[in-house]
């Protein structure tokens, strides 16, 4: 027998109960929409969990931290050069904190209050940093070359006042900010380290060159807010300084962090890995991200899982319209094996009955799933315009359908349908054409 | 030359511990060409004779040969594929299937032997038309009377062109008129493309359309005539 004619044959049969068939059908529709709404839930989470991530730090950058109780123990020169033996790091910088109870950084009577950061200043352009006004180190620089934070301006306190010594960075009626006390471009900075407060002697002031200010960006590590940022080896130098001063002990050689940016997402869990066998802990976002996804397929594994039990529902459905199919054509289909229909023609027109039930039933749920989809997600537009939704809602979508899930769905139903077949199928092939003749 | 031909066909049934004899040794061979009539009242194994001749069944014992092959032995694909070429079909209820129009019904069994639908359709228009049914080729089975139905019936088995065509009953549902119809019709089809037709009918009227009558009691044979005055044998000469 030809395909053609028993496929013709197949839907003649489908057509000619055709309410059984579309209840059936409404079953397989029921159950791949639950599949594809519920899966669809979850890619959306997904996907705002990784847009949320990225705002939150960059996946390649990972941030070592010294062992022991004292977190920056351990993160010396040596640690920097066997970190720096990474194959797959792009580039590297140390961070050494130094804050304004250390070194003053002066302009006329106003002083800076922030976080000076020592790092390798010509690596900041391979982490993403961007200059606002100026422009970012390259090769040469001097050690008093400094980088401003966007928000630094505000960071600067007049020594001549008590109190009300600060201007907020907040904007007034019409939008606009207050001017701060100093212009980071135009003035001019001199840094001193501090003294003891029962010294007589008298600060030494360093000139220093503003090369510019950074781009706000929270998403780095650290961020270019209020902030100064020099080179490593000169911040250790001042507070080498001082700690000689002030006659403090302890050393001055360990950085408080290392930063190191890797050439892709893809080598970050395996150099991870490398710098804890080294001994160092790290962080990163991408292990963060790592976490997070294994949660999120968890959550996805327990909505495929209700969705799928809905259209395990509806495969028995489609084995209960088979079966019953065959109690009321036990006889035609002992007549169509008289006629000389061979067995396996009949298990075929059987599976493909039951196949087709089940791609006309993923086929319409896909249609009604991206109904649904649209819905939900016009509707989580709302809420999040309206201030509500939270993270299922940052103005993203919280119904993702993907293109492979139109065919991968529309392939499973099928196949749930040809599965649901195979039982009935086989009890058809079996019938005897002589007690099927015989019946009434 | 015999196309069929049965020796010995022994049928018992066991219900429970008790035997039931349907067929005692019974032994006929049919020509090509041969209208012939196997005769009984209710319960005397008519029908188990002819469903033995057509493969539904196996007999307990003795042997089946068509056209000089013993297909006493074959198995369930291989009389589906014999049955495709060699044998048709009809069906006291005429079983035509409601899916179907008349026209996709008489094509069916050439459906099932993988022709292509074209020819298949031509040869189908042919044999409704003979039938004298061309102009109800679209109708459903439920569209039409029980003596169309049997028509189209007929024109079922007809089409394939097989060896032998096997009726059980062929007017067991028609009233006396329509019977009367469709065995003129059965017959003259029959004489027309030479087939070799084995009626099976309780019915003795019925018996007179055959050019020979085998009467079977109670699973034995107890005659075997031929009748040179058939009836519907003078339309054709
Ligand atoms: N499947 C069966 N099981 C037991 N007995 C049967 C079966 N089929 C037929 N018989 C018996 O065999 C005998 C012949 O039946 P059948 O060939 O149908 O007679 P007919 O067609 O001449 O009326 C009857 O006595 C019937 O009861
Ligand atoms: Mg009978």
């Amino acid at each position: 027998m030809k395909f053609r004619d028993m496929i013709s044959m197949s839907f003649a049969n489908l057509f000619h109960r055709r309410v059984r068939t579309v209840l059936t059908v409404m079953g397989v529709v029921i159950g791949t929409c639950a599949i594809i709404v519920m899966l669809s839930l979850g890619f959306g989470m997904r996907q705002s969990m990784e847009d949320l991530m990225k705002s939150m730090g960059d996946l390649t950058v990972i941030t070592v931290y010294g062992s022991g109780s004292d977190s920056s123990e351990g993160l010396d020169d040596s640690a920097l050069k066997d970190l720096r033996k990474l194959p797959e790091a792009a580039a590297i910088t140390p961070v050494y904190f130094l804050d304004s109870s250390c070194v003053a950084v002066n302009c006329r009577k106003y002083q800076f209050q922030g976080m000076i950061y020592g790092v390798a200043m010509d690596t900041l352009e391979k982490f993403g940093y961007e200059a606002e006004t100026g422009s970012l180190p390259e090769s040469d620089f001097k050690n008093t070359d400094i980088l401003f934070g966007s928000q630094s301006a505000y960071s600067f306190c007049d020594t001549s006042r008590k109190s009300n010594n600060y201007v907020e960075p907040i904007p007034n009626k019409n939008g606009e900010l207050p001017k701060p006390f100093v212009d980071l471009t135009k003035n001019r900075f001199t840094l001193s380290v501090n003294l003891p407060e029962d010294s007589t002697a008298r600060n030494k002031e360093e000139k220093l060159r503003v090369l510019g200010t950074l781009k706000e960006d929270f998403s780095r590590n650290p961020s270019p807010s209020s902030c100064i940022f020099m080179d490593y080896a000169y911040a250790k130098e001042l507070r080498e300084k001082y700690n000689k001063l002030n006659k403090v002990k302890g050393s001055s050689d360990f950085y408080d962090q290392i930063i190191l940016k890797m050439n892709s997402i893809d080598v970050v869990p395996e150099a991870v890995q490398k710098i804890t066998d080294l001994g160092y802990q790290s962080y990163s976002m991408e292990s963060q991200r790592n976490e997070v996804e294994k949660q999120l397929r968890t959550v996805q594994l327990i909505l495929g899982g209700l969705g799928a039990i809905s259209l395990l529902v509806a495969a028995l459905g489609i084995t209960n319209t088979m079966v019953m199919s065959i109690y009321e054509r036990t006889r035609e289909i002992g007549i169509i094996k008289v006629l000389g229909c061979v067995v396996w023609n009949i298990r075929a027109m059987f599976l493909m009955e039951a196949g087709a039930i089940g791609f006309l039933g993923g086929a319409a749920g896909i249609g009604i799933s991206y109904g649904i989809s649209a819905f939900l997600n016009s509707l989580a537009a709302q809420m999040s315009a309206s201030g509500g939704g939270g993270i299922f809602a940052m103005g993203g979508k919280i119904s993702i359908i993907p293109i492979w899930l139109i065919f991968g769905s529309i392939a499973f139903s099928t196949l749930i349908g040809i599965i649901s077949g195979i039982l009935p199928a086989n009890r058809a092939m079996k019938i005897s054409a002589l007690t099927a003749i015989k019946q009434e | 030359m015999n196309i069929i031909s049965i020796r010995d066909i022994r049928k018992v049934y066991h219900i429970g511990t008790e035997k039931v004899v349907a067929l005692g040794r019974i032994s006929l061979s049919v020509a090509q060409g041969e209208i012939c009539c196997i005769l009984g009242t209710s319960g005397s194994g008519k029908s188990t004779l002819l469903n033995i001749m057509a493969g539904l069944e196996r007999p307990s014992r003795g042997n089946v040969v068509i056209g000089g092959t013993d297909v006493t032995r074959y198995n369930e694909k291989q009389w589906a594929l014999f049955r495709q070429k060699n044998i048709g079909f009809i069906f006291q209820s005429y079983d035509l299937l409601p899916t179907m129009t008349a026209l996709e019904n008489v094509a069916m069994p050439l459906a099932f032997r993988g022709m292509d639908k074209e020819i298949r359709t031509r040869k189908a228009v042919k044999m409704l038309r003979a039938v004298r049914l061309g102009n109800r080729m679209l109708h459903r089975p439920t569209q039409m009377s029980g003596g169309q139905q049997q028509r189209v019936g007929i024109a079922r088995a007809f089409v394939a062109r097989p060896r032998l065509i096997f009726a059980d009953e062929p007017t067991g549902n028609l009233d006396s008129k329509t019977g009367r119809e469709v065995m003129e019709l059965m017959v003259s089809m029959a004489r027309k493309y030479r087939e070799t037709l084995i009626i099976v009918t309780h019915d003795p009227e019925i018996a007179k359309y055959a050019g020979r009558v085998i009467k079977i009691h109670d699973g034995s044979k107890i005659s075997d005539e031929r009748n040179t005055e058939a009836m519907g044998t003078k339309e054709e000469s």
